[in-house]
């Protein structure tokens, strides 16, 4: 059906491979990024949510419950578009504009509004992968490393923490996946320098839609089976008995 | 036994010649009694919804006054601006009416009809930012729709300047709420929209600062490269909406405000 239709013109499509790739790089970083802040976070909530201090409960899981139970999509775009509109509104209650002042330190950036969106998501996804992980390690560790004299710190982030690792490395790895193919959601809230920002650019100026998401979905698929491969290189590196 | 033989190869030897003509897209168009348009609804005055949601605006009367022409009934495809391309290509529309700009980028890969609109491009911003002209924009925070002939201009010269962002967005709608909201200072966009948005009285502020020095941005009817049939027909549509004076009449009615309706020749070629 394409070929009565359309004829595909992959040259003006590899023509940009350079700028896709560009953009595939901001992609890793975010992604990266994103995944270092929810791994600290997550063990946070983690332990948050089996806390004894009730607030500390509550909280963490709010936070789970939003992360894992809403569109990724819908988290981004409030945290650019909503947050701001509710903190004008909170405070034009008060009397205040903000903007009339010049402040606009809610505003983040496409970039960070991103970043932080999926660095939110991703901490509420591993927080329960952690919390399964934690779950794994017997008690009769806390109590061997107790007894040998570790005091608690020493003895959750020494002995505990690198078990729990070891436990749910691979389903951290899915979510690195994740966090790299969420970064799409982007283009919704302005980002134009990541790899779909750049492919979708691309397509409107040139209406090659076809070519430039195929050579897109290839560069996504190949960073994702890097990711994949290059954490079986570690885990076997970190984790072998 | 021998004659239903030849009779046979007689008939297959005919078959064979006598190929038909393939229908063109204008003979679907009008065998199926259906023009479906792709048109862009997040475009005031152009392609919006009124509060009956059903589609209006000045693309919408040209869908309809093409469907009048063709003798068939018109179909609104709402389509965002990226989409429109592969609306056509998938076939889920027949020709698009949404205010596309004839780049001789996109001329490569899409059939443009003779212009059957124009605009001109201001600035829009807000009351607080104390932009007051293009010049100004160096620096600042700004914004438009993807791929958009604005957004390409304005990006060319942003590059051009030192500090100050340029994003851009997936329709017009979050490009206004961005500048709304204070994640962009200014935006370029197309004069009619910019009066239709500010007299809308959705954004409290907005203002338009002068025009930007962009060439005139001549929009045609689009439908695929190959279909000749169609693209000629579309042609004489074009024309035939001037020269009736169904053009003024739709500028009138949808832009308005004692304004004149844009010139859609260049003096001095031919198109």
């Amino acid at each position: 059906m394409f070929n009565i239709n359309y004829t595909f013109h992959w040259n003006q499509a590899f023509r940009a491979l350079p700028d896709m790739l560009e953009g595939a790089l901001i992609t890793l970083q975010i992604a990266v990024l994103s995944m270092l802040i929810g791994i600290v976070v997550g063990v946070l909530l983690a332990l948050a949510k089996e806390a004894r201090f009730a607030p500390l409960r509550w909280f963490a899981n709010t936070w789970i419950e939003i992360a894992r139970n809403t569109p990724a999509l819908f988290q981004v775009y409030m945290i650019y578009f909503g947050i701001p509109a509710v903190l004008q509104l909170a405070a034009s209650l008060f009397g205040i504009d903000f903007r009339a002042l010049g402040i606009n330190i809610f505003y983040l950036d496409s970039y960070w509004a991103v970043l932080v969106g999926i660095a939110f998501n991703n901490a509420g996804y591993l927080a329960e992968t952690f919390r399964g992980g934690l779950r794994a390690v017997p008690p009769t560790q806390t109590r061997a490393a107790r007894s040998l004299g570790f005091n608690a710190v020493d003895s959750f982030r020494l002995i505990v923490l690198p078990q729990m690792f070891r436990a749910v490395f691979h389903p951290m790895t899915n979510q690195m996946v994740w966090a790299i193919l969420m970064t799409s959601i982007g283009i919704f809230v302005g980002l134009n320098t990541d790899l779909t920002g750049i492919t979708q650019e691309l397509n409107a100026r040139t209406f090659r839609t076809f070519e430039f998401f195929a050579l897109a979905a290839a560069i996504y698929y190949v960073i994702a089976k890097i990711v994949t491969g290059g954490a079986r290189l570690i885990a076997w590196r970190l984790f072998r008995y | 036994m021998r004659l239903p033989l030849i009779l046979a190869a007689g008939a297959l030897t005919l078959g064979l010649t006598a190929t038909p003509v393939l229908a063109d897209k204008l003979d679907d168009i009008i065998a199926s009694g259906v023009l479906r348009c792709a048109v862009t609804l997040d475009f005031p005055p152009m392609g919006s919804r009124d509060d009956n949601n059903e589609p209006i605006g000045f693309d919408v009367d040209t869908c309809n006054d093409l469907a009048a022409t063709l003798g068939v009934t018109p179909e609104i495809v709402e389509t965002p601006f990226p989409d429109r391309i592969p609306a056509l290509v998938s076939g889920r529309a027949d020709v698009g009416v949404a205010s596309t700009s004839d780049t001789l980028e996109r001329a490569k890969t899409i059939g443009f009809s003779i212009p059957y609109f124009a605009f001109n491009n201001v600035v829009l911003t807000r009351e607080d930012t104390g932009i007051e002209s293009y010049e100004d924009l160096a620096g600042k925070n700004l914004g438009s729709v993807a791929g958009v002939f604005e957004a390409i201009a304005l990006e060319e010269d942003f590059d051009t300047w030192e500090g100050g962002s340029f994003r851009t967005f997936q329709s017009q709608a979050d490009v206004f709420l961005a500048l709304n909201q204070g994640q962009i200072d200014a935006t370029v966009v197309t004069g009619t929209v910019a009066a239709s948005t500010v007299n809308s009285g959705n954004f409290d502020g907005f203002v338009i600062k002068g025009e930007a020095p962009f060439l005139v941005d001549y929009v045609s009817l689009i439908a695929l490269r190959q279909e000749y049939g169609l693209l000629n027909y579309l042609n004489l549509f074009a024309h035939q909406q001037v020269r009736t004076g169904r053009y003024e009449e739709l500028f009138e009615k949808w832009v308005g405000g004692g304004a004149e309706a844009p010139n859609l020749t260049v003096p001095g070629t031919y198109y």
